[in-house]
């Protein structure tokens, strides 16, 4: 392996643009970290130091990624899946039910998610299946079969946690993958129909109570006030009470005074709005939107099929995660509890939206000629 | 490592530069080198980058645009959102973040206080001290209540209860533990203040009645707010559990009284537990009422009326303005029964009560007029002419009309009487005459020149209009022709003939003031906390009768023997002569029921609710009268007997108060005793005028005074 071409084509192609953006919206994050976890008169609390910390790790982890070909990465994906399947398995036999969730391994610094990993290692296997398979005229249903085993384990294993909105990211990512591929008319049809009838299914037996109780309080929220419906009302009351300009820095009353729920994690958006209004809302979300097609961008010049499907997987992962938290905070979907991708705290979920960035700048770098290299 | 480089081998690129293809899937079936396979097989030197297979790549270009119209089409929607949440409605939402947070509680506000005419004070407010718990921690600590229980030597399941009560509301409002302690009790507790760290005594202002159940029917009480008040009420100002006036002036004067509460605001979190103090506001105390009662007065006709266990009213009113001195309903209520709520027991006891203490029968008690109604004939009689005060009539005992005979209550008869004498003995014979003179529509006509049938408009409630029969009025009431037989009673006040006692009190201030009908008021003026004047009150005239000064003096003289005279009527009503005060006046005795049976019974055999009820009215001095009395006891059977001797008393503290007062101002103000020798002379004029009869002139002299002092 040769340093020295890596090295030219970092310095040629870099991704400065997905680079800057990542940092914006990191910095916007910090900000608004500092505030939802400040505590008057001790001033930035240790969550906010931890996520630093976070950070930092995995801005080394992205440098360590970027420096390898994600062809060579690609190569990697069945045992990083198999590992995560093992990570998640491990969870659940070994792991104490926290309130009820088995989510989360203790690994003494810091608490492992191992459902966020996995819905990389997912995008990683996906890539590797979906580019490998040649399909002319576009995939069969029985092509899709092993794309198919690969999604059902992780899925499961997450469900059984439970962790239904991350399990059922998994799904979201594996269909937009699906799609993002050549379907036939017929395999699309049949699987339309498939999902229909499991969503319903679903309803009917798969659902946890409180699961349910969740949707059918979004679907009628004033008949839940003071419990799920009162944690959407709350988020309505931030985001609206900020008005154009917003309430100012640490000034956000909803957010201060514990009316917002998980204001640093799943709400974290709702205390940005408050206290920074309308504008400041728009430019975040703008930055957001910036990265997202800067992200579809290099899935479209991709050089080769491999590069396109991965690094659109990663823009599925973020854009799909982003749209579903907002959503909830905006009071369009019941309290799920996925985060703000890079905004909301959580080192797992941070880590693994770095990496997804990191593969998109991985595509980006090589999917030009050198320049002026040898030819 | 050999596993993997096998799985890059599989990996398909479709190369587009070797074929030309006419779809992107055909020309897949060959399998060409991979720029992965290239890449890795032919190591780093010469990767083939320039090579990129545009076919199937331009395929991911489509999906990946319309995927990007996806990311688009939602992210508007997040946009629109926001700007429906933050700018549309970002007022509304403002608001909740405020009404989220911000919680005040009230302050009451001391209520107005209320004085009598001379400033006296008959109910103010006294600061009540509640011993309340401010939920900071919200854990109840054992140390702190069974300190507190020792303290307030209460149990500790009492308390307990009251917390538990409390359990459901918000947290920033406080638990009260007790309420109303005495000033030993909070000495204690400030003492203990380190052992009772959220327990703190709160300042509530509580109503003290100075003279118990004074004026009670004019005064009413107060009580907690019921939920049809609650729905009338402005839900800014009141809401449940505040006190609000329930009956009397309290009720109809709450817009004066209840002055505007205060706010202590507070930040709170989700909890409800305090985080800072905002700004507030102080309570606003009410407006002070200074009511024309005097207290004492207002105490003598009570007591006058308790002392005989007594049912009835006394009214006591100033002849030219329409101040009601005196208001008394008897028997009292005792308001104590009604604050929070009175007991089914109790009310059913006031329910059963003979003398039926509910009703305020100043105004709500509807009674024949009976004698009282003759000024009224007589006056009319001079008015229309048909009668001068010269006119005799011979009274025999009794008159003949139709088929039936009228009585007069003499027996033995009056033999030949003038207006005079008529009225100063109260001669039925004489009015029945000149009452069928009349006629029935004419006397109405002049009652309602009196007040008479029409509500006086009084600051009281369920104020009943009485009534003044006409032919027209029985027609209408029970489609009935007028028969002139029921002129008879009429005339001398019976019959259909309804008044209340104020407005008998209004009729013989018209008569006293030389014709000008006042309308009754009890509030002097009303001032506020910052001392100044809202408004205070001016005498206001419904209506006045024109020229007939002169008649209206003839029904005085009649009234003025009706008391003075060896053979008057209202002796009783006598003012102690050392004063010089020359009282006139009017004795009444209204049927209940004429039966048989009771006919020749002795009145102490009669059973209580089917005996006469007993009028006087009067007004004195006799020259310039200043007051005028009305005293109606129910079922009292005489009115020379149980009235008369009620309103002497009232009027001779009147007039004691009146001159020791005077005698006091004297050295500060001679003005005032020039005044007094004047009235004096006018009495000695009076008395002398009394003696000789017909001086007609000194008469005139003081009519025109008289007249010339109201215009005035």
């Amino acid at each position: 392996m040769n340093m020295f071409h890596f090295d030219r084509r970092l310095l040629q192609n870099f991704d400065w643009v997905m680079l800057m953006m990542l940092f914006i919206v990191a910095c916007l994050s910090y900000i608004n970290l500092y505030s939802s976890t400040y505590v008057s008169g001790k001033g930035a609390s240790p969550i906010f130091y931890k996520q630093l910390f976070f950070f930092a790790t995995g801005l080394i982890a992205m440098l360590f990624l970027l420096f390898h070909d994600y062809h060579k990465i690609i190569k990697l994906s069945y045992a990083i899946y198999a590992l995560i399947l093992l990570l998640l398995l491990y969870t659940l036999l070994f792991v104490n039910p926290v309130s009820g969730a088995q989510r989360w391994i203790d690994l003494g610094f810091f608490n492992l998610q191992p459902s966020e990993p996995a819905k990389l290692s997912l995008i990683l296997v996906l890539a590797a299946c979906f580019a490998k398979t040649d399909a002319p005229g576009g995939y069969r249903l029985r092509d899709l079969i092993k794309p198919g085993i690969l999604i059902l384990l992780p899925f499961a294993l997450i469900l059984k946690q439970p962790d239904l909105w991350t399990a059922l990211i998994c799904c979201i990512i594996f269909v937009s993958m699906t799609l993002y591929v050549r379907l036939r008319w017929t395999t699309l049809t049949i699987l339309g129909s498939m999902a229909l009838g499991s969503v319903i299914l679903a309803w009917k037996y798969l659902l946890k109570d409180y699961q349910r109780q969740r949707i059918e309080t979004f679907l009628n929220p004033e008949a839940d006030i003071m419990n799920h419906g009162y944690q959407i009302e709350q988020s309505k009351i931030a985001v609206g009470s900020g008005n154009i300009f917003g309430k100012g820095f640490l000034d956000g009353t909803q957010g201060h005074l514990q009316f917002l729920p998980e204001k640093h994690t799943d709400f974290a958006f709702a205390v940005w709005a408050e206290e920074w209004g309308f504008a400041g809302s728009a430019f975040l979300l703008g930055c957001y939107f910036f990265l997202l097609i800067w992200g579809l961008n290099v899935a479209m010049s991709a050089k080769d099929k491999l590069g396109s499907i991965l690094a659109f997987g990663c823009v599925a992962l973020i854009f799909w995660q982003a749209l579903i938290n907002l959503f909830m905070v905006m009071g369009f979907l019941p309290v799920v509890g996925v985060p703000l991708p890079i905004f909301s705290y959580g080192g797992s979920s941070l880590l693994t939206t770095m990496a997804a960035v990191a593969l998109i700048m991985n595509v980006r770098m090589r999917s030009f000629p050198v320049q002026n290299g040898q030819q | 490592m050999k596993k993997w480089i096998w799985t890059g081998e599989n990996v398909t690129v479709r190369n587009h530069l070797h074929n030309t293809p006419k779809r992107p899937g055909q020309e897949n079936r060959k399998r060409t080198a991979s720029p992965l396979d290239v890449e890795l097989t032919a190591g780093d030197r010469h990767p083939r980058l320039t090579r990129r297979d545009e076919s199937d790549l331009n395929g991911y270009k489509k999906k990946a645009l319309s995927s990007l119209i996806i990311v688009v089409v939602f992210f508007t929607a997040i946009i629109t959102r926001l700007w429906y949440l933050q700018v549309e409605r970002g007022e509304y939402y403002s608001r909740k973040a405020d009404s989220n947070r911000v919680r005040s509680i009230e302050i009451a506000a001391p209520r107005g206080n209320i004085y009598d005419c001379k400033g006296r004070e008959i109910v103010t407010n006294r600061p009540s001290f509640n011993v309340v718990w401010i939920r900071e921690s919200n854990k109840i600590n054992d140390d702190w209540l069974r300190h507190l229980t020792r303290l307030l030597r209460q149990d500790t399941t009492a308390l307990l209860d009251k917390i538990r009560k409390m359990a459901g509301t918000p947290g920033h409002i406080p638990v009260r533990l007790a309420e109303d302690i005495d000033w030993e009790t909070v000495a204690r507790i400030e003492n203990n203040r380190m052992h009772l760290p959220e327990i703190k005594i709160q300042v509530v202002p509580l109503r003290v009645y100075h003279y118990g159940n004074l004026a009670s029917h004019l005064i009413g009480y107060m009580g907690e707010i019921n939920k049809d008040e609650l729905d009338k009420a402005d839900k800014t100002l009141y809401r449940g559990g505040d006190l609000i006036g329930k009956m009397g002036l309290e009720r109809l004067r709450e817009h004066d009284l209840r002055g505007e509460k205060g706010h202590d605001n507070m930040e709170v979190n989700a909890l409800g537990f305090e985080q800072q103090t905002l700004k507030g506001d102080e309570p606003m105390p009410g407006n002070d009422l200074h009511l024309t009662i005097d207290v004492e007065l207002q105490k003598t006709a009570e007591e006058e009326m308790a002392a005989n266990n007594r049912a009835g009213a006394v009214v006591m009113m100033e002849a030219n303005t329409g101040r009601l001195l005196v208001l008394a309903s008897a028997p009292e209520l005792h308001l104590e029964e009604f604050v929070g709520g009175i007991s089914q027991k109790a009310w059913k006891a006031m329910l059963d009560n003979p003398l039926h203490p509910l009703i305020n029968k100043v105004v709500q008690g509807q009674y024949p007029p009976a004698s009282t109604y003759k000024t009224i004939t007589a006056f009319a009689g001079l008015a229309e002419g048909v009668i001068t005060p010269d006119t005799p009539v011979f009274c025999p005992g009794s008159m003949r009309f139709g088929n039936r005979t009228y009585r007069c209550w003499k027996r033995g008869g009056h033999g030949s009487v003038s207006l005079r004498r008529a009225l100063a003995e109260s001669c039925d014979v004489y009015f029945y005459t000149v009452g069928l003179k009349l006629g029935v529509d004419r006397l109405a006509k002049y009652a309602r020149m009196f007040g008479l049938g029409d509500k006086t408009g009084i600051e009281m409630e369920h104020e009943k209009p009485g009534i003044v029969p006409s032919s027209d009025w029985k027609r209408k009431r029970y489609n009935v022709k007028w028969h002139e037989g029921e002129t008879l009673s009429v005339s001398i006040g019976q019959g259909y003939n309804l008044t209340t006692p104020l407005q008998v009190a209004q009729m013989t201030a018209v008569i006293a003031n030389g014709g000008t009908l006042y309308k009754p008021a009890v509030v002097e003026k009303v001032i506020n906390a910052d001392g100044q004047v809202v408004n205070s009150f001016q005498p206001e005239v419904i209506a006045r009768i024109p020229g007939q000064g002169r008649n209206l003096k003839r029904v005085r003289e009649g009234m003025i023997d009706a008391v003075n005279s060896r053979r008057g009527t209202g002796r009783e009503a006598q003012v102690d002569p050392q004063h010089g005060i020359i009282v006139g006046g009017k004795t009444g005795t209204a049927q209940v029921v004429r039966l048989a049976q009771y006919m020749h019974l002795r009145e102490e055999d009669i059973p209580y609710k089917y005996r006469d009820h007993a009028w006087f009215t009067c007004f004195a001095p006799a020259v310039n009268p200043e007051v005028v009395v009305t005293v109606l006891v129910e079922h009292g059977l005489h009115g020379s007997s149980a009235a008369a001797p009620v309103a002497g008393k009232l009027l001779n503290r009147y007039f004691n108060d009146k001159f020791t007062e005077q005698h006091e101002k004297k050295p500060a103000q001679p003005t005032r005793s020039e005044n007094r020798v004047a009235l004096s002379h006018d009495m000695i004029a009076d008395q002398e005028f009394m003696a000789s009869e017909d001086s007609d002139n000194t008469g005139n002299h003081l009519h025109v005074e008289t007249h010339g002092g109201q215009q005035q």
